[in-house]
């Protein structure tokens, strides 16, 4: 059974991780990569539609990533749009990333706390795409000197086919 | 001249935008291209064992691939015979019986029916189940680890319909003695975007890399990729080509034996891998191939809808469904000598380059959906686009099959899509589809 984390400690990641969506709506990397600890490893995965029976079968294949960061990875991605020449995000679309169900628990390290949270994307795009995306996230947040990074997110999409065009964003 | 013939006209490099949009075309294309080119359907590493199944689709018509116990492979329509249900809902697993879920028929991994509940109560015992198993593909057949199958029983040979395109793909399918392998599952990705857009944007168009893709390649470029810059300030016609004329397959290759990894911000892993199997490369597919094919960035295209990238390592298959809309199944390819750890970096890469989150594909989608829609409108599906870049340009080269321009930077392969695109709509049967295989061959069969 999972401890959960003082009503303190939740309070202040529950606002870390409103913080964070602002940002990630905004589109403001240079802010959001100091909320990253440099040990970073951001991922999501391309879920699969198996049978029950069969979801622990030993020839499963190896997982398929749509994200699988470490920080050199995400400056990378952040320098793309950096560059201006992503056409996709000039005239800027409107994005909004909106946090529920968040839960905090103690982890086994002293100062790290396990956050779970369902993310839903709104984006506006052209002129009239309306795209609505879902994800389960599992974080590990770092208590540092300079306030609460982020060390791990584990995301899982709700679509088995990516219903947009791009992913020119973070989950 | 039939109404067809004034869409594409292929020796100007013109097509009427109309392609991209009329429903009508659409379910002609369905018709004579889907229901009898030879679609790529699974990789052998994919159903291993007895019962070991992928679902996937030729055209619109969903397909289950399954392995049967005696190690062959067979193709069925994912439908119920009874009343059309769809048998099968999961990408893959492993099956003895496909029980459908309305009324509970159960289909044995071979397609035949052997179950039906309440056959002697409801059914007097007079069903003749022979009649009624999943219904199979016309002809199914494997190139190399890849299984491909059509619809068409009067369809050539896998064989001839690959025709010399069967030597550019060796320079990976057969390149290392193991062969290749898929890694990780399918990332799938629904674009409202024709389909014949993206096939011929991966066929030739490397003009759009240094424009479309400025950003993508500022960010990961780590060496020079057939001289292309950002900001599509250069190119280079010397170390790089374009070939087509090869059944309707093309080719873009760069020749320089390492530039498959040049969009790696470190290859260093995949280069050394290069170089430490060099010698058995050129041992087993000659020098040309072993040091100017193998390493550097090639774009695959085997028509209508698969595509390859090795180097890249992206393995890419398209399936249409409406004039506007189709789903895209990426996945990482790999020679299956490699390491784990060049494997995993591999998939990193496919994922970050071509994946849904893409640096390279997410700058795509929003051109290709314009282009879809800027041939809807009642004056714009009146009009032209073109491909004439490199007009005149075709020649042959004495060492490598089909018809060669200069360059990743030429219109040349799009050409010959569009033409055999035309070549399958016009035509009544198999026996009217031209084959070439070279210069000589295709300006003999291009249509007067």
């Amino acid at each position: 059974m999972m401890k959960q984390a003082s009503e303190e400690t939740y309070l202040a990641l529950q606002r870390q991780l409103f913080f964070e969506a602002r940002l990630l709506s905004a589109g403001d990397y240079d802010a959001w990569i100091n909320l990253l600890a440099d040990d970073i490893h951001y991922s999501m995965d391309m879920p699969q539609r198996r049978f029950i029976e069969e979801r622990t079968n030993e020839r499963a294949p190896k997982r398929t990533p749509i994200f699988d960061d470490d920080m050199t990875a995400l400056k990378m991605r952040i320098g793309r749009y950096k560059t201006g020449f992503v056409w996709a995000e000039n005239p800027i679309n409107a994005i909004r990333h909106i946090i529920s169900n968040v839960e905090v628990f103690e982890s086994e390290l002293e100062g790290e706390f396990t956050v779970y949270s369902v993310i839903e994307v709104h984006r506006s795009r052209l002129d009239s795409e309306r795209k609505r995306l879902t994800a389960g996230r599992k974080d590990r947040w770092r208590l540092s000197e300079t306030g609460y990074k982020l060390v791990e997110r584990t995301a899982i999409l709700d679509d088995g086919v990516v219903l947009d065009s791009n992913l020119n964003f973070f989950f | 001249m039939s109404d067809l013939d004034e869409l594409i006209d292929f020796k100007t490099g013109r097509q009427k935008r109309v392609i991209y949009s009329d429903p009508d075309i659409y379910e002609q294309e369905l018709e004579k291209i889907f229901a009898r080119s030879w679609l790529f359907i699974a990789h052998e590493c994919q159903i291993k064992e007895p019962g070991d199944f992928i679902r996937t689709f030729m055209g619109e018509d969903e397909v289950l691939v399954v392995r049967q116990n005696d190690g062959s492979v067979k193709a069925f329509l994912n439908t119920c015979t009874h009343r059309g249900n769809r048998l099968c809902k999961a990408d893959h697993g492993n099956k003895k019986t496909f029980v459908c879920n309305y009324h509970g028929w159960g289909f044995g991994i071979d397609g035949a029916l052997n179950g039906v509940p309440l056959e002697k109560e409801a059914y007097y015992n007079k069903l003749d189940k022979d009649k009624f198993g999943m219904i199979e593909v016309a002809q199914l057949k494997s190139y190399k680890g890849l299984i491909f199958a059509t619809f068409d029983e009067d369809a050539p040979s896998l064989d001839e319909y690959l025709g010399d395109m069967k030597w550019y793909l060796d320079s990976w399918l057969d390149a290392m003695p193991e062969g290749t392998e898929l890694i990780g599952t399918a990332m799938k990705v629904e674009l409202p975007v024709n389909w014949k857009l993206p096939v011929e944007n991966v066929s030739g168009d490397g003009y759009h890399l240094g424009w479309a893709h400025a950003g993508a390649m500022t960010v990961t470029t780590s060496m020079s990729v057939g001289g292309l810059e950002v900001g599509n300030t250069g190119t280079d016609n010397d170390e790089a080509v374009s070939v087509a004329g090869l059944n309707g397959h093309t080719v873009l290759a760069a020749l320089d034996g390492q530039s498959g990894y040049g969009f790696y911000p470190d290859p260093t892993m995949a280069v050394d891998y290069l170089n430490a199997n060099r010698k058995t490369v050129v041992d087993r597919l000659g020098e040309f191939r072993g040091k100017k094919l193998w390493g550097s960035q090639l774009n695959f295209t085997v028509f209508p809808n698969l595509q390859m990238l090795p180097g890249l390592n992206w393995f890419r298959i398209y399936h249409p469904k409406g004039p506007g809309k189709f789903e895209m199944w990426t996945w990482a390819m790999v020679d299956k000598e490699m390491s784990d750890e060049l494997k995993q970096m591999i998939l990193d890469n496919v994922s970050r380059t071509f994946g849904p989150a893409g640096l390279f594909d997410n700058d795509d989608g929003d051109n290709l959906q314009a282009i879809t829609e800027q041939s809807r409108g009642w004056r714009t599906r009146k009009m032209d686009v073109y491909t004439n870049m490199a007009l005149g340009g075709e020649h042959s080269r004495d060492e490598m099959p089909g018809v060669v321009s200069d360059g990743l930077v030429c219109e040349q392969n799009q050409r010959y899509v569009y033409r055999r695109w035309l070549e399958m709509m016009n035509a009544d049967s198999w026996a009217d589809v031209p084959r070439y295989n070279n210069l000589e061959e295709a300006q003999a069969t291009e249509a007067k």
